[in-house]
């Protein structure tokens, strides 16, 4: 008997920044893509600006509405999807936009909630990684839109978290950064806001891996990629590259971008900001470096199509409601009993030493510095955290080492531990002092002799820490740490 | 700092989530070890070992959440806040310590054992702190000790809201059997 061929579909994305069609062939996990187009509309900037799309932003959109529908009956697809997102979910005249899409076009457009749109690019952005044997088990997935971004967490590709934030590249270039090129004082305002809002947000557990999909992020590994001559086979980009990239694009205007590394002009403009962003976001995850994957919503609704048929919407909100995610559903991966990864726990411990310490060591820099009081704070929590691990490991453990590496953690956790008593019984002291408005003088002055001393025992206390952190052999560290686990349950184990 | 309680009866060959239940029921016993000090507020490090088993235990959930089940998120915050309440009340008890032991070394009364004492209470400072707090020739004038006693009143009169705060939540946590609650939870 022949065998059916998988259905032909497109799927259109209605964004802040662009409008994006995708025509593939389509089986539950595999996208066979035959057509995959991008126009930078920018529908978000009237929408930022007015409220409302505006008449030119709508004749646009049809234009290219009109275009995409004739590519998809080129190519036969049995269904066209129209999706919208953020500009249209906040713009006043919704309604009557998606009216005139219709009569113009013929095209229905489903304007989609935040978390559908996080769902859908969590299915996109990671349908390729999940068919890795190496899949992790924990990742996260952030679409950075114009208009929003959407960060979904995930565990054996079961979504455990997700949200979408109100923030895109093109509301925070047309809210922050509109010099061409970003201005230093726009870029430290804007950085400040990002800083502020993310640290709001509870992300937990935190990721090892994030994948990171849309329009600026691709078109940022493009230009780091020719700029700074990275590998043109890898999807990575590091904190340093994306820094890189901010002060390229802080340093020549867009039109120069857009012609060195070949560009829409449109998208050279809020390129600063995605790259902000992405960085923010990093830095609020403790991430080194992210994956940039091409594919996003588009491809997210052709499979949850391909998966669920013509329910395939109402599937991805119920996926997306607040039981549905503490129970966790998947079509992507068989559910492991009891919801365990099968990793052994003496292959576990070797693994969450590991990244435990280098989460420790990734503070060292800024304690060194010494500009925010928090580095001193966190790095003492991954010390803390790091022997909870070495507690749990303990008897998968060779024990001279372990107590070799548990006093060097503990010294280095005692040293922190000084400073950082120190900086608490300050703050809680000034802050007094900012609440005195009553109090009698002497207790100002005597809170204020109190400081003194403390400042001073402070900055002893910093240089301790200095001479101890510059002293310190981070590889030597690493090694020790990661030899703890006896090597004989280790090969039994991988046996 | 009391010492964490060795963990027995692990497989390492097991799966990971099958210890990691282990160690989380054996973490909550210490915290519920320390648990008899929850009536005396004068009892600072007992308390604080009180506040360090929490912590452990909050850990453990935390770096086993992969294979713990996700209602654990719950226990977590409860844990969370009780360190919170704890980490209150021990910096107030430190505070308290430093300035009797600005007010009383400068008397000329000995600060050789480092500590402060008073009635089952006994809080360790770093002793590059005493020696810098009592050094003579930066001893506080006549208006700045007035100000420290001031300000000592204050942190007593704090101490005792703070640890009326954590004592009326550890009840609530009691009535609902909260250690039966985390049991019950891992057991899942």
């Amino acid at each position: 008997m022949q065998e059916q061929s998988p259905p032909v579909l497109a799927a259109i994305d209605i964004g802040s920044n662009t409008i994006h069609i995708v025509v593939a062939c389509c089986q539950p996990d595999t996208l066979d893509i035959i057509e995959d187009q991008v126009e930078l509309v920018r529908i978000g900037e009237s929408v930022t600006a007015t409220g409302a799309v505006s008449p030119e932003k709508r004749d646009a959109a049809i234009d290219v509405l009109h275009r995409y529908r004739a590519l998809a009956e080129q190519h036969s697809a049995e269904q066209i999807f129209t999706v919208a997102t953020e500009a249209i979910r906040k713009a006043s005249n919704s309604d009557e936009f998606l009216e005139e899409i219709k009569r113009e076009t013929g095209l229905e457009v489903l304007l989609i909630s935040g978390n559908a749109e996080a769902t859908l690019s969590f299915y996109g952005a990671t349908y390729e990684e999940s068919k890795q044997p190496d899949a992790p088990v924990r990742i996260a997935v952030m679409d950075l839109g114009g208009g929003s971004t959407e960060l979904v967490t995930a565990r054996n590709m079961h979504i455990t978290w997700r949200t979408s934030l109100p923030i895109g590249s093109g509301w925070l270039h047309d809210r922050y950064l509109p010099g061409d090129p970003p201005t230093p004082d726009d870029l430290s305002v804007a950085r400040t806001f990002l800083r502020t809002y993310l640290q709001g947000i509870r992300i937990k557990p935190q990721p090892p891996k994030l994948i990171v999909t849309g329009g600026s992020a691709n078109s940022l590994l493009l230009v780091a990629r020719q700029a700074f001559r990275l590998d043109p086979s890898s999807n990575r980009l590091t904190y340093d590259d994306l820094m890189r990239c901010e002060g390229l694009m802080s340093a020549f205007p867009a039109e120069e971008i857009s012609l060195r590394y070949r560009q829409p002009i449109g998208r050279a403009r809020i390129l600063p900001a995605g790259a902000l962003i992405m960085r923010e976001v990093m830095s609020r995850l403790n991430l080194h470096e992210i994956s940039v994957s091409p594919h996003g919503i588009r491809e997210g609704v052709l499979l949850a199509y391909a998966r669920y048929g013509e329910s395939w919407l109402e599937r991805v909100n119920e996926e997306t409601s607040p039981t549905t995610l503490s129970a966790g559903t998947s079509h992507e991966k068989a559910a492991i009993p009891g919801g365990e990864p099968e990793e052994e726990f003496v292959q576990a411990g070797q693994r969450m030493l590991r990244e435990r310490v280098e989460k420790l060591l990734d503070w060292r820099d800024e304690v060194l510095r010494n500009e925010d009081i928090e580095a001193v704070h966190k790095m003492r929590v991954a010390t803390r955290r790091l022997r909870a691990t070495l507690d749990a490991f303990e008897t998968c453990c060779e024990p001279e080492q372990f107590k070799r590496v548990y006093r060097r953690i503990k010294k280095m956790a005692d040293l922190l531990g000084s400073a950082r008593d120190t900086d608490v019984m300050v703050q809680g002291l000034r802050t007094q002092i900012e609440q005195i408005v009553e109090r009698p003088e002497e207790e100002i002055a005597g809170l204020q002799w109190l400081i003194q001393r403390l400042d001073t025992y402070r900055r002893q206390r910093q240089r301790t820490l200095a001479d101890f952190f510059k002293r310190l052999d981070e590889k030597d560290l690493k090694k020790q740490v990661e030899s703890c686990i006896r090597k004989g349950d280790l090969s039994d184990g991988e046996s | 700092m009391a010492k964490a309680r060795p963990i027995t009866g692990l497989d390492a060959h097991a799966p990971t989530g099958r210890n990691a239940r282990i160690i989380a029921r054996i973490r909550l016993d210490e915290l519920y070890d320390w648990s008899r000090y929850v009536d005396d507020a004068y009892h600072g490090r007992e308390l604080h070992n009180l506040r360090i088993a929490a912590k452990r235990l909050r850990y453990t959930l935390e770096i086993f959440e992969a294979v713990l089940p996700d209602a654990c998120v719950s226990i977590v915050k409860e844990l969370e806040m009780i360190q919170e309440e704890l980490g209150a009340l021990h910096d107030s008890d430190v505070m308290i310590a430093l300035l009797r032991l600005c007010l009383g070394g400068q008397d000329g009364s000995t600060v050789s054992d480092q500590t402060i004492s008073h009635p089952g209470e006994k809080i360790a400072l770093p002793p590059e702190l005493v020696a810098d707090v009592v050094e003579p020739a930066v001893a506080p004038i006549a208006e700045e000790r007035y100000g420290l006693e001031q300000f000592l009143l204050r942190c007593q009169r704090n101490h005792e809201e703070q640890f009326n705060t954590f004592q009326q939540h550890w009840r609530r946590l009691q009535a609902r059997d909260f250690r039966h609650e985390v049991l019950s939870i891992l057991e899942a």
